[in-house]
């Protein structure tokens, strides 16, 4: 049984996974991340007959809101750039720092590490140029340091197949979310002991895949997008749908997503606020708007604001909201309607043309926003949220561009039912220098360097053997289950010729455990 | 300022032997610098897929003859022009796309599509003959596609500067009547390196006398001597001679590591080297300017950081930072180029106004 935990602004959502369907589901305020998520699998305990849990799998948004208030901690980037470009393209710290020492295309040390500065910061990312042909020149500087630091990320464990200033930037980034994700995630690790579960923990990561908890930790930047790839996944998952676009409403934001091909689309280079990284991530935007978005007086007339006030005025909250605008129109009654409508007359008008206004702008927001991901006109969409079979048939109304909206059921939770479906899967390159004997394999994590026999030529179905064998090791360091099926992306490779002879071969492969969708559900039934 | 790179795996198809010095890997290391680099993805760099060029574009350098006794070796999967020079299945289709590959840098810069260009393709031309090839050279790319704008477009004259340490004897043979071409060509002197020609008496004939410029320097000629070179006879010859566009035969083995030749630049020089043509280009040419990778043999020492240094010259980045690894030990000797640049004023003294 998988629990799968979606930690959205405004709710944790909570969904337990069996090999039939869905089995429990549970929805709790989003207060305090451990007290939350204890309530949430308690909550999930007592919605089960049975309760044998195999793996715990979370999507946060944690590390994407701090970048975008701007609550991550400055970062020293030390760089080991050896001769080429100029240095300042891999300039992406508060403060940059440049070391002497190189690592050449083959691997090879050509110039020793030299570096005597001090770092200011206390988050520190070091990468060097070809550091994912050899780790070595960034763990010496590492190892260097005269004092612990709060977080160190290194280049040659932030991913596979990146360039040196991606590799600077997403090590930077890597770098400045880890104290905060690190926090998170010992939260949760006390959150799911409480509980008393002794399952591992897996985080979603942005474009869909998951990892395991340490290697989450040593790259946390792929938090980013996770939120938008959870609720993306689940909906898939519950509608079976091939190509189209989802829409999940939650509480604080509305994130709308591109399928293609029975998966989320996905897009180089994804980066939030001031953190920029060479990952990838599902094609997705997030609005700022959603059920308990605040409703305000504007220059002409009202709008929404934005930003979160809190539950909705009929649900006993303060400030009026989108969620009061709909009890007002008599289209969803949770709560207390003269609340609602009381709240909405105190911005200093009739309750009924605000209401409508209001609405208006939420769909017109929505239907922007599906526009603007669609690739090839009108679609159908998939609508999650709490608020789904109130507003995507509206949605569908409203806009040419969607031909009919699906909503499944457990729309409610679609994100956590996306953390229980995904998989594990890393991008993994191979290098192969069999004349320097050597073989390099970069993935999520350490880099890991072994010996190959001198001068030994590898057939195209060895590379191929070997790349599958290092993109499962990979997916299974990471906390995958093995045999899993193997995407083999590139493979090349030549001679080294030395004064005339051969003695040695060259290969460059990479693969990848292929990302997927574990578990499949009927139209609106578990 | 977008530059374009021509570069397509298919350059990596022709080999001549798995010993031969002229290896698929010249282009891997290089690329594995580019893409470390962030070149490959820098949005200054366009890549542009080359194409193969026709029988009409061949057929206005080389004679039918030759075409025909090079393509049926290569059908045939085996042969050679010359002791060093092979034949394989992939060497005709290769050799026509990189020709088209030329072809594709040059429209695009003269189409304003991109600014400038570079052409990083495999096997070489500038060896090659109208009727003949040899010097692991087959088709002439540059004479291909000069031809090719020439006909097609407002391009008229061409300057092109063929610094490989080898002489470009089949593109002076080639342009060596042609007032439109100027051939400029600095080579190590033909009396210590193949091929042995480029001579500083060869000065063209007919309407082309005069528009032949070479100018043969003694084995580890350095940076400082190539400069001057530049600044006394390249610059003032370009100058009234005014082209419309500027073409860098970018031959990367005047490298002091290259195992093939005996010259001492390094990859500083390069940069200084390409930074001087780029200048002439926007003085003279509207910034028109090409090159094409020629020669180069010092595969790892040499090449990547060569090729860089004048891909980051045409992009104008930063360029102080490029230089061989500590490892290679730049020669010190420092031979005298007077007495070979006294000569060159004396041949061309009638066509050009020298120092």
């Amino acid at each position: 049984m998988i629990v799968g935990i979606d930690t959205g602004g405004t709710n944790v959502d909570g969904v337990v996974l069996d090999g039939s369907g869905i089995c429990g589901t549970a929805k709790v305020p989003n207060t305090e991340t451990r007290a939350s998520i204890e309530e949430v699998i308690e909550a999930l305990r007592d919605a089960c007959d049975r309760f044998s849990i195999d793996r715990v799998v979370v999507a946060t948004t944690l590390v994407v809101n701090a970048a975008v208030q701007n609550r991550l901690p400055p970062c020293t980037n030390l760089v080991i750039p050896g001769p080429g470009l100029a240095p300042d393209r891999s300039f992406f710290g508060a403060e940059n720092h440049v070391a002497a020492g190189a690592v050449d295309h083959r691997g090879r040390i050509t110039e020793p590490l030299e570096y005597d500065q001090e770092p200011t910061y206390d988050v520190r990312a070091v990468t060097a140029k070809f550091s994912d042909r050899n780790p070595e020149l960034e763990r010496e500087l590492t190892a260097n340091f005269e004092t612990d630091p709060q977080a160190v990320a290194l280049g040659n464990e932030s991913g596979a197949g990146l360039t040196f200033p991606e590799r600077a930037a997403t090590t930077v980034a890597n770098a400045r979310a880890k104290p905060v994700f690190s926090a998170y995630e010992r939260a949760v690790e006390q959150a799911i002991a409480e509980a008393g579960l002794e399952a591992p923990v897996y985080y979603l990561k942005g474009d869909g895949a998951m990892l395991g908890s340490e290697a989450m930790r040593t790259t946390p930047a792929h938090t980013i997008r996770s939120g938008s790839a959870a609720s993306a996944l689940g909906l898939v998952a519950l509608t079976d749908m091939d190509d189209g676009i989802v829409v999940d409403i939650g509480g604080t934001t509305t994130d709308v997503s591109r399928i293609a091909n029975g998966f989320p689309d996905r897009e180089p280079d994804v980066s939030e606020g001031t953190l920029e990284t060479a990952y990838s991530g599902i094609t997705a935007t997030s609005l700022p708007i959603g059920g308990d978005t605040s409703i305000e007086p504007t220059d002409s007339g009202f709008g929404l604001a934005d930003e979160r006030a809190g539950d909705a005025a009929a649900l006993g909250g303060d400030v009026p909201t989108l969620t009061d605008a709909l009890h007002v129109l008599g289209i969803f009654q949770a709560g207390n309607v003269a609340d609602a409508s009381a709240a909405l007359r105190s911005l200093g008008g009739e309750p009924e043309p605000i209401a409508e206004t209001i609405l208006s702008e939420f769909e017109q927001r929505v239907g922007a926003a599906i526009e603007s991901i669609q690739v090839e006109g009108p679609s159908p969409i998939a609508v999650g949220g709490t608020l789904a079979p109130i507003l995507g048939p509206r949605l569908a109304e409203a806009h040419e561009a969607v031909t009919e909206a699906k909503i499944p059921g457990y729309a409610d939770v679609a994100g956590a039912v996306g953390c229980g479906v995904a998989r594990v899967s890393v991008d993994t390159a191979v290098h192969i220098d069999s004349h320097r004997g050597i073989k390099t394999i970069t993935a999520v994590g350490s880099e890991r360097v072994d010996s190959v026999q001198t001068g030994r030529q590898f057939t195209d179905k060895e590379v191929r053997q070997i790349v599958a064998e290092a993109a499962q090791d990979a997916a299974i360091a990471a906390g995958g289950e093995p045999n899993k099926p193997v995407q083999i992306q590139t493979t090349d490779g030549f001679s080294v010729v030395e004064r005339g002879t051969v003695v040695g071969q060259i290969i460059n492969a990479r693969a990848r455990v292929a990302p997927g969708i574990e578990r499949w559900f009927e139209e609106g039934s578990p | 300022m977008t530059m374009g790179l021509v570069y397509h795996d298919a350059y990596l198809r022709h080999e001549h032997t798995p010993t031969h010095p002229e290896r698929r890997e010249r282009l891997q290391y290089t690329m594995d610098q580019l893409r470390e680099e962030g070149v490959l993805s820098d949005p200054a760099v366009e890549e542009l897929d080359p194409f193969e060029v026709t029988d009409e574009q061949i057929y206005r350098v080389h004679t039918p003859e030759y075409i025909e006794r090079l393509r049926s070796m290569s059908a045939t999967g085996s042969g050679r022009l010359s002791a060093d020079t092979h034949v394989s299945e992939h060497t005709w289709s290769t050799a026509k796309l990189a020709a088209g590959g030329v072809l594709r840098g040059l429209e695009a810069v003269a189409a304003d599509e991109v600014e400038t260009a570079f052409v990083m393709s495999r096997p070489g031309g500038h060896h090659a003959f109208a009727d003949d090839g040899h010097g692991f050279c087959y088709l002439n790319n540059t004479a291909v596609a000069i031809r090719h704008l020439q006909a097609t477009t407002d391009v008229e004259s061409v300057l092109i500067w063929d610094w490989d340490a080898h002489h470009g004897d089949g593109t002076q043979s080639i342009f060596f009547d042609d007032p439109s071409v100027l051939v400029m060509s600095t080579h190590q002197d033909g009396r210590t390196l193949f091929p042995g020609t480029g001579k500083v008496e060869e000065v063209g004939s007919g309407a082309g006398e005069g528009y032949n410029v070479n100018v043969p320097l003694p084995p580890k000629t350095d940076d400082e001597a190539y400069l001057e070179v530049v600044s006394e006879i390249f610059e003032p010859i370009a100058e009234q001679f005014d082209p419309d566009l500027v073409f860098v035969e970018a031959g990367q083995d005047n490298h002091f590591t290259d195992p093939i030749t005996d010259l001492g630049v390094t990859a500083q020089g390069y940069a200084a080297l390409m930074e001087s043509a780029v200048e002439v280009a926007d003085g003279l040419a509207d910034g028109d300017i090409v090159a094409s990778l020629a020669g180069g043999y010092g595969i790892e020492g040499g090449l990547p950081y060569t090729n860089l240094a004048v891909i980051a010259t045409l992009l104008d980045f930063e360029t102080k930072y490029i230089r061989e690894p500590a490892i290679y030990e730049p020669p010190t000797e420092t031979p005298d180029v007077s007495d070979v640049l006294e000569r060159v004023r004396e041949a061309q003294a009638p066509y050009w106004d020298l120092p």
